[in-house]
C-alpha cells in the first residue's frame, strides 16, 4: 500500500510539445501560486518500467489535472493519435475509484463540448475550459482549487511574465532548450514559489 | 453534474518542502535567488509590472521572426 498522498501534490498530465508551452508554464506557475506542488512524469528518472513510476507518482499526489485539449491527431508527421494523456487519465480514474478519499482528478479542455466527442465515456464529468490561454488556465485553476487567500488572475499573470522572461537564462544554465526537462521544471517551480511570496510575504518560500 | 472542486486548506509550502519537491544545487539556488531579487525589485514598481505583462508575447514574436 502506498504512503498517504501529499495534500499539496498535483500530478500534471499534459502534452509535452512546443505548441503547448505557454499553457504548460501557466499550469505550474498557477499551481505554485495556489500553494500546490506540481509534478510531471518527466520528473521520473530513467530505469525501471515507466508506467509503474507514473502510477507511483499519481498515487503520491492528492490531485491530478488532465489536459485533454491536445489529444488530436498530429498531422505534421505520421498521423498518430496522442494516447498518453487519456491513458494516464484512465489509470488515475481507476486509482480514484479504488481509493475515493485519496485522490481527486480534474479534466481541463480548451473547447466547450469537445470532450463529449473525444471521450464520451466521461459524459457527466464537466471539464474546466481554459480557452487555450494562460489567463484561462489561471481562471480555471482558481475555480478548481479555491483557498482562503489566493492571488488574483492579474497577479498570476505578472508572475507568469517574470517566470517566462527567466526561461532563456535557465535554459543556458541547464544546457538544454527543452522546456519539459526535469532540471528546467524544478528551477521554474522554485522561481514561481519564490515570486509568490512577493504577494504573500508570510509564506516566504525563498529559493 | 457539478465539476469537482478541491478546497485547499493545506498551509503554504515551507522552504523545507520546496527543497524536497524541487532540489537544485547550491550554485543554482544562488543564481535563482539573484533572479528573484531582481524580479521583486521590478514588482515593487507597478509600472514595471504592467510592462512585464506584455513581454512574453513580444519576446515570442521576436524569436519567431528571427
Amino acid at each position: 500500500m502506498p504512503l498517504p498522498p501529499d495534500p499539496k501534490g498535483v500530478f500534471l498530465n499534459v502534452p509535452y510539445d512546443v505548441e503547448f508551452s505557454r499553457l504548460y508554464v501557466a499550469y505550474f506557475v498557477g499551481l505554485c501560486q495556489l500553494g500546490l506542488a506540481p509534478h510531471l512524469s518527466s520528473e521520473i528518472p530513467g530505469g525501471g518500467r515507466r508506467l509503474d513510476k507514473i502510477v507511483e507518482l499519481i498515487q503520491s499526489c492528492s490531485y491530478s489535472i488532465h489536459d485533454l485539449s491536445r489529444v488530436e491527431v498530429n498531422v505534421v508527421s505520421t498521423a498518430t493519435p496522442r494516447f498518453n494523456m487519456p491513458l494516464e487519465l484512465g489509470m488515475t480514474i481507476t486509482w480514484q475509484i479504488l481509493n475515493s478519499d485519496q485522490h481527486t482528478w480534474f479534466v481541463f479542455e480548451s473547447e466547450q463540448y469537445r470532450l463529449q466527442k473525444s471521450a464520451s465515456d466521461l459524459n457527466g464529468t464537466d471539464p474546466y475550459i481554459h480557452d487555450g490561454t494562460p489567463q484561462g488556465v489561471f481562471r480555471e485553476l482558481r475555480s478548481a482549487f479555491p483557498r482562503d487567500k489566493m492571488p488574483s488572475v492579474p497577479q498570476m499573470l505578472i508572475v507568469y511574465g517574470l517566470v517566462d522572461s527567466a526561461l532563456n537564462s535557465i535554459f543556458v544554465a541547464n544546457g538544454t532548450r527543452n522546456l519539459y526537462a526535469r532540471s528546467v521544471f524544478k528551477e521554474l517551480c522554485r522561481l514561481s514559489f519564490s515570486l509568490t511570496s512577493h504577494f504573500f510575504p508570510p509564506a516566504k518560500p525563498a529559493v | 453534474m457539478p465539476r469537482p472542486v478541491a478546497h485547499i486548506t493545506a498551509p503554504w509550502p515551507t522552504q523545507e518542502e520546496m527543497e524536497r519537491y524541487y532540489p537544485v544545487s547550491e550554485a543554482r539556488k544562488k543564481a535563482l535567488q539573484v533572479l528573484v531579487d531582481e524580479f521583486k525589485a521590478k514588482l515593487s514598481s507597478r509600472e514595471e509590472a504592467s510592462v512585464t505583462l506584455i513581454e512574453p508575447e513580444k519576446r515570442r514574436k521576436r524569436a519567431s521572426a528571427a
